[in-house]
């Protein structure tokens, strides 16, 4: 049994109790964005929360470390700046 | 009244041991952790349905599986909040906590702490460490313990350290041995190693790992390190140097790895006689590893008991172990120690903020951490300086201070999730 959740919109597969990071990593999703142009864009690094650079935005929701957050269905997820981040 | 808990912040090694030491103790314990499972990045559970395949030393098997039963036999004095983020301690004393469950923030007062939060990987910088597809070593094993699969694709291992074979032996017996492995240090000298068995080195573990790389037919390097890393189509093109000889290597995964620090940012200071004592234990007071976690999580909570009145302290048989963890450890470093280099300009050392090498020089030899912070703006990133504080260290050859007290929050916060605080019923 597995669901998906979403990338900019692209369907991801995930397992039950497995880590949005690890479902995105094994969707081949290494690269998780470029806030900026001069910033270093968003990746999985640490794996324990520590170093902040796995971050994403969730739609509807404040943005989680995806190597904390378990994977659930139907979440909406995408690079910081491109949902979710905004203060209105 | 219900009789204020006391707190355990991280639901490792550290923290369970110590949390089953004051549950046997009759005392309520309100044990706090950020991920979904008790056991921390040493015991990892497989994700459900994930087989657990992954190759460990059987010690490690046993010794959480005694522990978790601890856990079990005494679960009416433990409640176990998982998936809740440590945020810091207010200017009130509290505890503040991120529920990410119920997205809301609570607030504990204890009567007392023990805060287990663990080791951060050291990374020595170079151009490109910053890229997608670079990841630390920890953090790979993380997942791979968690997936029970290695990631696809060519996978270079490089830093220094034991990790460093052991992880390659797993991703190996996983079924994706790495193309090589880099070890910065020399330590396969046989007076290194003999101090390293006088020390009373896991000599056992560090054989049946040569083994399984022999097998795999994983090159070891030592003498050998990353120079760069570029992207290159989907993986990357990382320089690497042995000696004279340099080439690159293309891959899709560069684990890199220089050890691991006690994780102490805006982590409050040790208090053990405060009114409300504040402890530190396990790899988050002295990086000695998994195994010396356990008997310093015991020690912080026999030392908790007998500055409660509640119990006396019988320290000498943990002392004696984590001394012997301590052992190991220096000469572990005296054997992969290696000289520190200085890194090319344009190398980020401060990836949340962008901040190169060349930033970090242009500031005075002799920058206050408050310039370090404000006009180079180290440290003042999203990760709040838990990876380039220690490279910045390094590179000045003395420890960057804290900010002092440390401050809250030290992760990202919903202001939502702060304005539905809730405080626990000791208030």
């Amino acid at each position: 049994m597995s669901g998906h959740f979403f990338w900019s919109g692209m369907p991801v597969a995930f397992r039950p109790g497995e880590t949005i990071a690890a479902a995105l990593l094994r969707a081949g999703i290494a690269d998780l964005g470029r806030p900026d142009g001069h910033l270093p864009g968003g990746r999985v690094f640490c794996g324990i929360g520590a170093c902040q650079g796995c971050i994403v935005a969730v739609e509807d929701a404040a943005p989680i470390e995806s190597c904390l957050t378990l994977a659930r269905e139907g979440l909406r997820l995408g690079p910081l700046p491109a949902l979710g981040t905004g203060h209105d | 009244m219900t009789e204020a808990p006391i707190l355990i912040v991280g639901g490792g090694p550290a923290g369970a041991s110590a949390a089953a030491t004051l549950a046997e103790a009759g005392l309520p314990v309100l044990l706090v952790e950020q991920r979904d499972q008790l056991g921390g990045a040493i015991h990892r559970q497989p994700a459900n349905g994930a087989g657990d395949h992954v190759w460990r030393p059987a010690r490690h098997r046993r010794t959480w599986a005694a522990l978790t039963a601890r856990l079990r036999a005494c679960a009416g004095m433990i409640e176990i909040r998982t998936q809740t983020v440590f945020l810091g301690v207010d200017g009130a004393g509290r505890f503040l906590f991120d529920d990410r469950r119920a997205g809301r923030v609570f607030a504990s007062r204890p009567r007392a702490a023990i805060v287990a939060v663990g080791a951060i990987e050291t990374i020595r910088p170079f151009p490109g460490w910053e890229l997608p597809g670079v990841m630390t070593a920890g953090g790979a094993q993380v997942l791979l313990k968690e997936t029970g699969r290695p990631p696809e694709g060519p996978i270079l291992i490089a830093g220094s350290g034991p990790l460093l074979p052991a992880l390659a032996a797993q991703l190996a017996k996983a079924g994706n041995p790495p193309v090589a492995v880099l070890e910065r240090g020399r330590p396969w000298r046989p007076g290194t190693l003999a101090r390293l068995a006088l020390a009373g080195g896991p000599m056992g573990e560090a054989v049946a790992y040569a083994a399984a790389l022999a097998l795999g037919r994983v090159p070891y390097r030592c003498g050998a390190l990353v120079t760069r890393a570029e992207p290159d189509g989907a993986g990357l093109a990382v320089g690497i140097r042995a000696g004279a000889d340099e080439r690159v290597l293309r891959v899709r995964h560069l684990l890199i790895h220089d050890g691991i620090e006690p994780n102490r940012a805006g982590i409050p200071l040790p208090a053990p006689e405060a009114a409300v004592p504040v402890l530190l234990a396990g790899d988050g007071r002295e990086a000695l590893g998994a195994d010396a976690a356990l008997l310093d999580g015991r020690r912080a909570a026999l030392q908790l008991l007998a500055r409660l009145g509640t119990g006396t302290a019988e320290l000498a048989a943990l002392e004696s172990g984590l001394e012997r963890a301590r052992r190991v450890q220096a000469a572990l470093a005296q054997a992969l120690g290696s000289k520190p280099m200085v890194p090319a300009p344009e190398t980020l050392i401060c990836r949340c903020e962008g901040r190169s090498y060349a930033d970090l020089q242009a500031l005075a030899d002799d920058a206050s951490v408050r310039e370090i912070r404000l006009m180079g703006r180290f440290g003042l990133g999203a990760c709040q300086g838990r990876f380039c504080g220690p490279m910045i260290a390094a590179l000045r050859g003395r420890p960057v201070p804290a900010a002092s007290p440390p401050r809250w929050p030290l992760r990202p916060v919903s202001v939502a999730a702060l304005a539905r605080l809730s405080t626990d019923e000791t208030e």
